[in-house]
């Protein structure tokens, strides 16, 4: 719904005529169907910064392994409230390396959410109410060794801190080789009396296996790469490997548990960085953090020992965002990390929601489903879709053919093969799309943090003096200022609902106002110590006070925000 | 001028006077531990490096003696941990104790100095150092937690509810409150011990006893929020107590946890990390447990570790008796523990911050008296077995000697009748303890005090003073100090150490060559640990062999990385070569040494 006062759309701006649901005439133009190095990523940010100064603000949190900053876009209205006050929800992306369309898709938020300030009631609401701190990438390392060096679409997926992968006692001394130098690394294949694979009749770029009992013309001899350390093996011990997101501080487990956990938790630096904001900002109340692929919405948590920390109240909130989301993107599945994917000790996800009580969600981006709307099979789709979809809507773009080379262990081969940047991220024409669908996800799962309102504010007089001051505070959206695992552990600070301005001789919560079920708080009456304040629910608390006409009540939650009534 | 020389001579003389020749008479603080360990590094450069890992919250260092000479860093080494618990102040003495007496030792016994050219100790004398100055502190009280600012209860509050000192005796001990509500009564064999009352033998409480302080944030709990901050041996990743008290806000979120961490997984050479905390596997190992030690993630040592424990366990004890330590019993001097009672106190913070009802006595009192634990959530001990993949060895390095077993009248019951509460009293031992052996000062008498909670009751303050069931006096450490020394050098000698052994060259003729070695583990200790075998950050047994480019390896492998050489065992490798020349084999790792042959074809 546009704000009111606003020029109506059914007319042109300048050239331009307005496609719904996206801005007109932005200031800041960006391409959303290319990909951002870390420079790029930036310059986009500080446009954006620049543009709006009053809407969003950038800063460095932190550095990586490297030495990049961590940055993150604080993006809310600044002028009408602290952005401390305000309940505010977390993005990042790119954790791993190789998913770097994430990058674009927090970005892409950013940009949607200034440029449409003061032109879309929700989006202005949501800015005035809550904040958003948006980090495009957390891996920074490995985002630019993945575009500056050659790699497949699966590598890296850590950051770049070198490390023994073969157990010999060297670090990362026999990665990948670029053989043809063309930056991606594809397969290697060889002429053979006895090979096990032929030509596909319907696309010859395509390596398909014999049937049992023939031979074929080709054997396949894995990928790109040379014995460079003489142990008999290729590509073994490469950068990396370690996964980022198996580095946080709830139900960690070392690597002989749980692969690809590093020396401990929160032992790399950027994730440490996260850790230390999320931290220091007990605001953030929602969060949602981007990986590809597979079409995915998920929730965690990681590991079976851990679902019984899920009350009934904490899933019935993720449900109604993870079904509401499953409608909102074809092809994306409402899923359940440990049940519907895998066990994962130590991810993100599970620190966010037990180690913080953060309402997380994990999107994984794209989905073979989008090339040729069929349902995938396995995680890229069937190879035959792939290849379809690339001949006939790439133009054969997003594969090298097979070509000729001169191998030092193996010989003559050929070398050819998907692209590194095919099947995992977004085909240039389809980013858009897929990131305007989970962002628009995701400002539903921020829309729903916690909205406090002094809803009724009662006073009656008992006489002789004495008067009771009843306040009933609603929340009205889904995610409670208190999670259960929350309420357990006591990770948040009660909310604090407190009077000011007249003498407080008793303070309660009130349990039943019709049956006057009502606990007291002996010490300090004033501010009254609520553990919750529910999802779409609300609680009643009660002063007697003596005299004070006029007084403040203030609502002062972490997660909640900070909000006051004054009465008249 | 003259003068100038003159001082800076005595300056000097000063600096190369032992330590303890300036009569040290307690414990030294931080500061005097620290130019204590400048002095000796200063004084041994060619054996000790100091550095300083990080500094604390509180703005102490961390410090790291490394002993050794020559390459230290591709030969096996011993980590020695003190002050994993703040109130184990013995336990930085004896890592102390044990630098100075080692290099004591290597500069007038030939052997000791040689085993410094082929064997690295890294001692890390206090990692809690802000929690330990509580004991030089105006106001004396066990504390586990450095100085970050932390919310102990979790209330949202920090530091709101600490410690007071009723009794202004510069320490904090006990208060006893009588109440007919309370569930506490005077042992009937010493009245100045506190013990629950057992219904079920006729017996009735009339006492409410708390750690001496105030209720200052009036929320029904005395003292559970002061001003300590994260408990170091709570703070580690394995089997992390999230969000209980002292464990901080995640797992490793502390300073000082992370520097040794850090450290450890860059010192690839330690084969076994030694602490001096509330962990005992030395004076008892631990058992084996198959379910425990099965299962994706163990939380039990396996069974090939345990073997190696119960190894060094002997040859710790061994070391251990015989001394007349006061203390020690008569009859044999072996008084070491039998059964871990599951009843023990994880030995943190309990005595002081429990809340007024439902604690048990065991869980207020330390029943262990200082004997230790098989290990805790989050400690440093069994972190350094489970997470950091090596042997972990961990001992109290003291404690006080059961007599629960003397009959009633028998020397040190104080007047042979225990006809109520038989059950074994730590406190009592150790009162008996401190009397036979003529230690005073051990007990601040029950003082009545007015108390601000207890209008009108009856108040006292006073009990065990803080630290003495924990720590020796001081003047025993020296005794203590070497015995340890005399076991870690044991363990020096069992080390696992990689050698290349039995070159055998054959001629095949025209050029071709067939070499085969062995490469033998001769210590006491495998390679790595059983655990360690499936620890990634643990470093295998590397054989590599190194042809000249004149000679082609027709047959071996190149590189092998090896899971483990058992103690006293060996592997046999051979390769066929054609063609002449001198190649090399190189088979070892950081935490065996390397050995290295050159053969000539």
């Amino acid at each position: 719904m546009p704000v009111a006062g606003q020029v109506s759309d059914g007319f042109p701006v300048g050239n331009f005529f307005k496609a719904p649901g996206t801005p007109v005439n932005p200031k800041v133009e960006v391409s959303w169907n290319r990909y951002y190095t870390y420079d790029g990523l930036l310059e986009i940010s500080q446009q954006l910064v620049k543009a709006y100064p009053d809407l969003v603000t950038l800063e460095s949190i932190g550095k990586s392994y490297e030495g990049r900053d961590i940055w993150v876009l604080t993006v809310t209205n600044f002028s009408n409230k602290p952005h401390r006050e305000k309940p505010g929800f977390w993005i990042d992306g790119n954790i791993h390396a190789n998913e770097i369309q994430c990058s674009e898709i927090s970005l892409y938020t950013a940009w949607y959410l200034v440029e449409l300030y003061g032109k879309n009631s929700f989006i202005t609401d949501l800015l005035d109410e809550k904040v958003f701190y948006i980090a495009p990438s957390i891996n920074p390392d490995g985002r630019e060794y993945y575009m500056r060096q050659a790699n497949t679409v699966n590598s890296p997926r850590s950051g770049t801190i070198p490390l023994d992968d073969d157990g010999d006692g060297e670090k990362a001394e026999d990665g990948y080789d670029d053989l043809n130098g063309d930056g991606h690394i594809t397969q290697m294949r060889r002429r053979s009396p006895f090979g096990q694979f032929r030509e596909d009749p319907d696309d010859p770029r395509r390596m398909i296996p014999v049937k049992p009992g023939e031979f074929g013309e080709w054997e396949l001899l894995g990928l790109e790469g040379l014995d460079r350390d003489g142990d008999g093996q290729i590509n073994e011990d490469r950068i990396g490997y370690y996964d980022p997101n198996r580095d946080w501080g709830w139900n960690w487990q070392p690597d002989y548990v749980q692969r690809g956990a590093y020396h401990y938790p929160f032992a790399l630096p950027e994730n440490r960085a996260v850790k230390d904001f999320v931290m220091n900002h007990p605001n953030i109340a929602g969060a949602q953090s981007y990986h590809n692929t597979g079409g995915m919405l998920l929730r965690g948590p990681g590991t079976r020992e851990d679902e019984h920390l899920y009350s009934r109240d904490d899933r019935r909130v993720y449900d109604a965002l993870g079904e509401l989301g499953d409608k909102m993107i074809p092809g994306y599945r409402y899923l359940v990390l440990y049940q519907d994917l895998y066990t994962v000790y130590g991810g993100q996800i599970d620190w966010f929601h037990f180690g913080r009580g953060i309402f997380t969600f994990t999107n994984e981006l794209f989905t073979s489903y989008l090339y040729l709307h069929n349902q995938p099979e396995g995680w890229f789709g069937s190879q035959k879709d792939q290849y379809f979809f690339d001949k006939y809507l790439l133009f054969e773009d997003a594969f090298v053919p097979w070509e000729d080379f001169e191998h030092p262990q193996f010989g003559a081969i050929q070398i050819g093969g998907f692209k590194k940047n095919f099947g995992r991220i977004n085909p240039g024409f389809m980013l858009e799309q897929d990131a305007h669908r989970n962002m628009a996800f995701t400002l539903h799962h921020a829309y729903h943090t916690p909205k406090l309102e002094i809803h009724e504010v009662t006073v009656n007089d008992l006489g002789g003096g004495l008067r009771e001051v009843i306040a009933v505070v609603a929340n009205t959206r889904l995610i409670p200022t208190h999670s259960s695992i929350d309420l357990i552990n006591s990770i948040e600070r009660p909310n604090y609902i407190s009077l000011e301005g007249a003498s407080v001789l008793a303070g309660m919560i009130v349990h039943n106002r019709d049956l006057n079920l009502v606990e007291e708080q002996k010490v300090h009456p004033s501010v009254i110590e609520v553990g919750n304040i529910p999802g779409m629910g609300f609680v009643t608390v009660k002063w007697i006070i003596d005299g004070g006409r006029n007084f403040n009540i203030t609502v002062d939650s972490a997660k909640g925000g900070k909000i006051s009534y004054s009465q008249p | 001028m003259h003068n100038k020389i003159l001082f800076f001579v005595g300056w000097l003389f000063l600096l190369t006077l032992p330590f303890h020749a300036v009569s040290q008479q307690d414990y030294p603080n931080h500061q005097q531990l620290s130019d204590h360990l400048q002095q000796m590094a200063r004084n041994h450069p060619d054996i000790i490096n100091l550095k300083s890992l990080t500094k604390t919250y509180g703005g102490k260092d961390i410090w790291l003696v490394t002993i050794g000479r020559g390459t230290v860093t591709e030969r096996p080494a011993i980590t020695i941990v003190g002050g994993v618990s703040g109130d184990r102040i013995a336990g930085t003495e004896l890592a102390t104790q044990f630098i100075e007496k080692l290099v004591a030792r290597a500069s007038n016994d030939r052997n000791i100095s040689a085993l410094l050219d082929s064997i690295t100790f890294y001692v890390l004398p206090d990692m809690s150092p802000d929690a330990r100055e509580q004991y030089f502190a105006p106001l004396q009280y066990e504390r586990f937690g450095n100085a970050k600012p932390a919310d102990l209860d979790r209330d949202g509050k920090v530091g709101e509810d600490p410690y007071n000192d009723l009794n202004n005796d510069g320490m904090i001990t006990l208060m006893r409150i009588k109440d007919p509500t309370g569930n506490w009564m005077k042992h009937p064999a010493d009245e100045r011990v506190m013990v629950k009352a057992q219904p079920e033998k006729g017996e009735r409480g009339q006492y409410l006893v708390f750690s001496e302080g105030i209720d200052n944030d009036k929320d029904g709990q005395f003292n559970e929020d002061g001003e300590e901050g994260v408990f170091f041996n709570k703070n580690f990743s394995f089997k992390y107590p999230a969000f209980t008290r002292g464990a901080g806000e995640h797992p490793m979120s502390e300073k000082e946890s992370r520097a040794i961490a850090d450290f450890l997984f860059e010192a690839k050479n330690v084969f076994a990390v030694i602490s001096f905390g509330p962990a005992n596997n030395l004076s008892e190992p631990l058992r084996y447990n198959e379910r425990d030690a099965s299962g994706r993630i163990p939380t039990g040592w396996l069974e090939e570790d345990i073997k190696i424990n119960q190894m060094v366990s002997l040859a710790y004890n061994q070391h251990m008796k015989g001394n007349k330590l006061p203390g020690d019993n008569d009859n044999n001097g072996q008084e070491l523990p039998e059964e871990h009672d599951t009843e023990y106190d994880i030995d943190t913070d309990e005595t002081k911050s429990s809340p007024p009802d439902n604690r048990p006595l065991s869980e207020r009192l330390d029943l262990s008296n200082g004997k230790g634990i098989p290990g805790s959530d989050g400690d440093f001990f069994q972190w350094a077995y489970f997470h950091y993949g090596r042997f972990s060895f961990s001992t109290p390095g003291w404690w006080i000697p059961a007599t629960t077993d003397e009959a009633p009248g028998s020397r040190g019951s104080r007047n042979g009748n225990r006809a109520a509460n038989q059950d074994s009293n730590p406190e009592l031992e150790f009162l008996r303890w401190a009397e036979r052996e003529n230690i005073n000062d051990v007990f601040v008498p029950w003082t009545p005090i007015s108390h601000p909670d207890f209008p009108g009751k009856e108040a006292e303050v006073g009990g065990i003073k803080p630290f003495v069931k924990k720590n020796p006096p001081y003047e025993l450490t020296e005794t203590l100090a070497t015995k340890h020394l005399e076991f870690v050098l044991s363990l020096a000698s069992k080390r696992p150490v990689t050698e290349i052994m039995n070159v055998n060259t054959e001629s095949l003729g025209n050029n071709l060559f067939r070499i085969t070695v062995d490469v033998v583990n001769r210590g006491s200790f495998p390679t790595v640990s059983q655990l360690g075998q499936r620890n990634r950050w643990v470093q295998k047994t590397v054989v590599r062999i190194t042809p000249t480019e004149n000679q082609q390896l027709i047959s071996g492998k190149m590189i092998e990385v090896v899971d483990v050489i058992n103690a006293q065992s060996s592997l046999e490798r051979s390769w066929l070569v054609r063609g002449k020349g001198n190649l090399t084999i190189r088979a070892g790792a950081e935490s065996t040494g390397f050995s290295e042959v050159s053969v000539s074809l």
